[in-house]
């Protein structure tokens, strides 16, 4: 119980020091939203609409540390106020619309990696020297160190375009509704497949890495050869003595990449033009949204955080020496 | 996710591939979804929203795409591409003698998609709400009803480009608007408009379609049954998307555009890139030395070579600008005497290697040329790093100038760090858009006249080069002063001879206006030969385009 109160402690000034970047950072970027949106319509905005919207905007013309005092103020009550790349949407609908599609995608992607690395990793270090061992992670590594840009614009050509198996754009199709029904539920399934699969194939190679040297240390232990010893099985060996004991790293990885899934994956969203947060922060950044920018900011610190947290609980119940510490 | 890291300016590179693997498949046949039962809907992709937002409110910067083009419409629509003004809610305008006030009278019958009679209550609304949400109108001192068929606007100044600008605005209804409570934040989901799509038939964050306004003043010109938005997050989904065959009207970059896209169709596919985008200038700070010096200016135009500009940095989309500074968009008024007069936007080093030699910029040793106060002839050129094209016109500048002995450095930021430098006036050089007006006026305007001009720190969004010449202003007084079309050309051909001799800016090349089209499930597009409006999808013509296709049955 200490343990988890000192930790709350920790998470607290964590909080405050990252809401604090937060504010701090896109201030430091030269221009303000206007003219950045100036600068981006070219010639389509008259220099006489600035000041117009401006005015409209409401843009904060106060001294830095009572906007800094507004704007602790607004996140502790909850209130991201209005997006200026979106205006007149609220920061929460922004984000709240395209945070599902985020999740669904990243969250999928993500298990999928971890599950399958960390099995793959399981394997090559138990035989190791084996078929497993020797080919897939010199080739998962390659693949990976392929620019995903790349990557998955050839997915998306060989697959999508050429061979038609799956569709070249967005979340579903034109024409359905979001709705809890068999027919939009398979056809968001169908869309999901390659923008997942893409961001699968490079990530898998670090966690099977990952799990297989960790493995191979634990391997070695005096438990794993008293378990042989014992004579149990391997399969026991390999998965409840040693893959166990083994997968601690593995958990924190997990629960550090579950955090970052908030932030989006941008360039799949842009190749395959996947609804997500990636995108919106994009264009946050590049408009200079300083309201979208905190909320997904913010959004993405808390769920790091929060992540983190719910890691540490669960290393507690893994890892009895923590609890000591 | 690592992913979600890299630079996301790879999209043209990313374009270029995806061109190329187009033209291996160039073979196969794109495949048009949906038949051609005459009702399909015009599908239009959008490469630079990654989503939508359900807001039609027009004095949103941000408001959904059409809400412009085919929701709300103005009292004249202004066409570019042949220099043509057809009357819109207006029928007719007259300007007072004194260029102090115009009248414009209504078309009668015209109605909202709600059935309520267009008035022009609505029109003297419009200009009030505009005025009080975003200002604007400096000009404007009253707008007035006169009778429903008529609004009459008086000017505190005579200021004939008012006509088009005024002209332009969108109307919106009076009914609807007085009972929003706060207009400037209301996203006004449901819109009420004149225009001929009113109707959200289907809203969703990446796509929605428009439906048929069922009170629309010209039944018959609603051929089309709707206007479907498809969102992407880059040109390269969006690209995919037309090469495929899947949209109707793109308005986007395409390399390659001849094999990529047209060629697995040449019948049904075809593209125009008018040059009525505004004009792309290197601009020269002429608050610094040696920029101030005209010979200087010109020297350094001569020097540069705008065939390959045009060929290598714009894929060859586009043309080389000459003397007058106006674009494509203004070739009813472009005086052929001041081009054919006018030599310092034809390359020519040896002539500006003279020139520079003349006044003064000798060169050292090395053969690098000096100022007179002895220090090297070098700079920078600021170039947005978003801007690959424009990045590589740049390096064909800097290149050429290599030849006359002067060192020009490119230098790719952040677009809103370059545009911080060009407000405060404290870069050197930079590649840099121009105003682009139904007349020249706001070109010269902002290219010449001393109201524009700031003092270097302050900060400005116009005039960034901060030239200013007194006989232009004189000259732009007396073109706001007339509504006479032929005393306006007059001054405009003055005014073309003056920013000759002068070179306040040094232009490159009228930016092209994209625009791709298939006509295998809609007929009847702008083209080169029927310039009745350009090809762009977001632009005031669109609903002309809008109001003139028709669907291909089979």
């Amino acid at each position: 119980m200490r343990f988890i109160l000192r930790n709350l402690g920790f998470y607290l000034i964590a909080f405050w020091a990252s809401i604090t970047l937060n504010f701090m950072l896109p201030r430091f970027m030269p221009g303000d939203p206007v003219s950045r949106m100036f600068a981006q319509s070219q010639d389509q905005m008259r220099p006489e609409q600035v000041e117009e919207l401006r005015r409209l905007f409401g843009l904060d013309d106060r001294p830095l540390w009572r906007q800094y005092l507004s704007y602790v103020h607004d996140v502790c009550t909850g209130q991201l106020g209005v997006s200026i790349s979106r205006f007149p949407t609220p920061v929460s609908e922004v984000i709240g619309a395209q945070i599902g599609w985020t999740l669904l995608l990243g969250g999928t992607a993500l298990v999928l990696a971890a599950v399958l690395g960390n099995l793959l990793g399981i394997v090559a270090a138990w035989r190791r020297g084996g078929l497993v061992d020797s080919v897939l992670p010199p080739l998962l590594i390659f693949v990976g160190s392929f620019p995903y840009f790349w990557l998955a614009m050839g997915a998306l050509y060989l697959f999508g375009l050429t061979l038609g198996w799956f569709p070249l754009r967005h979340a579903y199709d034109v024409g359905f509704t979001p709705e809890w029904s068999w027919a939009f539920v398979s056809n968001a399934g169908s869309h999901l497949v390659l923008p997942a699969l893409t961001i699968v194939v490079v990530s898998v190679g670090g966690w099977m890495l990952g799990m297989r040297n960790t493995m191979i240390a634990t391997t070695a232990e005096d438990y794993i050869t008293m378990a042989e010893a014992k004579g149990l099985r391997p399969m026991r060996i390999m998965f409840r003595y040693a893959a166990r004991n083994a997968l601690l790293p593995s958990v924190t990885n997990l629960g550090m990449a579950l955090g970052f899934i908030v932030g989006g994956a941008l360039l799949t969203e842009v190749v395959f033009a996947y609804p997500g947060v990636g995108y919106q922060l994009l264009s946050a950044v590049q408009g200079l949204d300083y309201p979208l920018m905190q909320g997904i900011f913010l959004t993405i610190t808390a769920s790091v955080l929060f992540a983190n947290f719910v890691v540490d609980l669960v290393y507690v119940r893994l890892d009895p020496r923590v609890r000591v510490g | 996710m690592p992913s979600s890291r890299r630079a996301p300016w790879r999209r043209r590179a990313a374009a270029a591939v995806l061109a190329a693997g187009a033209l291996l498949l160039a073979g196969c046949s794109g495949s048009a979804s949906g038949g051609a039962s005459g009702d399909q809907v015009l599908t239009i992709p959008r490469e630079d929203m990654g989503t939508f937002s359900r807001n039609f409110n027009p004095f949103s910067p941000n408001v959904a795409p059409m809400t412009q083009q085919a929701v709300y419409e103005s009292m004249l629509v202004y066409n570019p591409a042949d220099g043509s003004t057809t009357p819109w809610l207006a029928t007719s305008w007259e300007a007072a003698e004194d260029g102090r006030s115009v009248t414009y009278t209504l078309r009668e019958g015209v109605k909202w998609s709600d059935g309520e009679p267009f008035t022009a209550e609505d029109v003297t609304y419009t200009f009030e709400l505009h005025q009080e949400l975003l200002g604007g109108y400096p000009y404007v001192e009253s707008v007035t009803a006169e009778g429903a068929g008529a609004v009459r606007f008086e000017f505190n100044e005579p200021f004939s480009p008012g006509l088009y600008e005024l002209g332009q605005q969108i109307i919106i209804p009076r009914h609807i608007w007085e009972g929003i409570e706060d207009p400037a934040n209301d996203t006004n989901g449901t819109p009420v408009g004149t225009g001929p799509y009113t109707e959200v038939v289907d809203f969703q964050a990446q796509s929605f379609q428009l439906g048929k306004n069922p009170h629309y003043w010209q039944p018959d010109k609603q051929r089309i049954e709707g206007i479907r938005l498809l969102a992407f997050a880059g040109n390269d989904g969006a690209n995919l998307a037309t090469i495929n065959g899947e949209v109707d009207w793109a308005q986007s970059f395409i390399p390659e555009i001849e094999d990529s896209f047209v060629g697995r169709d040449p019948e049904h596919r075809h593209y125009w890139f008018p040059s009525t985008g505004s004009m792309i200038n290197w601009q020269l700070n002429t608050a610094k030395a040696p920029f101030d010096d005209v010979d200087v200016r010109r020297a350094l135009s001569m020097a540069i070579d705008r065939e390959t500009i045009t060929e290598v940095g714009m894929n060859g989309y586009t043309d080389p600008a000459d003397c007058t500074g106006l674009s494509g968009n203004y070739d009813t008024w472009r005086a052929q005497a001041v081009v054919t007069d006018c030599d310092w936007t034809r390359q020519d080093v040896d002539e500006a290697n003279r020139i520079l030699d003349e006044a003064g910029y000798e060169r050292d040793g090395d053969g690098r040329r000096r100022l007179p106060d002895g220090s090297p002839f070098a700079f920078d050129i600021a170039v947005g790093s978003a801007s690959s094209d424009w990045l590589s016109v740049a390096d064909i500048i800097s290149q050429d100038l290599e030849r006359i002995g002067v060192s020009a450095r490119v230098q790719a930021r952040d677009w809103g760090q370059v545009t911080a430098d060009y407000e405060d006036g404290s870069f050197d050089t930079g590649i840099v858009w121009s105003n682009n007006a139904p007349t020249p006026y706001q070109f010269y305007r902002g290219t010449m006249s001393s109201g524009t001009v700031k003092p270097v720190g302050e900060r400005t969004l116009d005039n960034y080069h901060r030239f200013a010449d007194e006989e232009a202003d004189a000259l732009l007084d007396e073109f706001a002063a007339t509504f006479d079309e032929e005393e306006q050309r007059a001054v405009a051909t003055e005014l073309q001879a003056r920013f000759a001799e002068l070179a306040p800016v040094v232009p490159l090349f009228p930016g092209p206006e994209w625009g791709e089209y298939l006509d295998s499930r809609f007929t009847g597009w702008p083209t080169e030969d029927d310039p009745y409006a350009t090809l762009s999808n977001r632009s005031p013509t669109t609903v002309l385009v809008l109001t003139s296709l028709r669907p291909v049955t089979d």
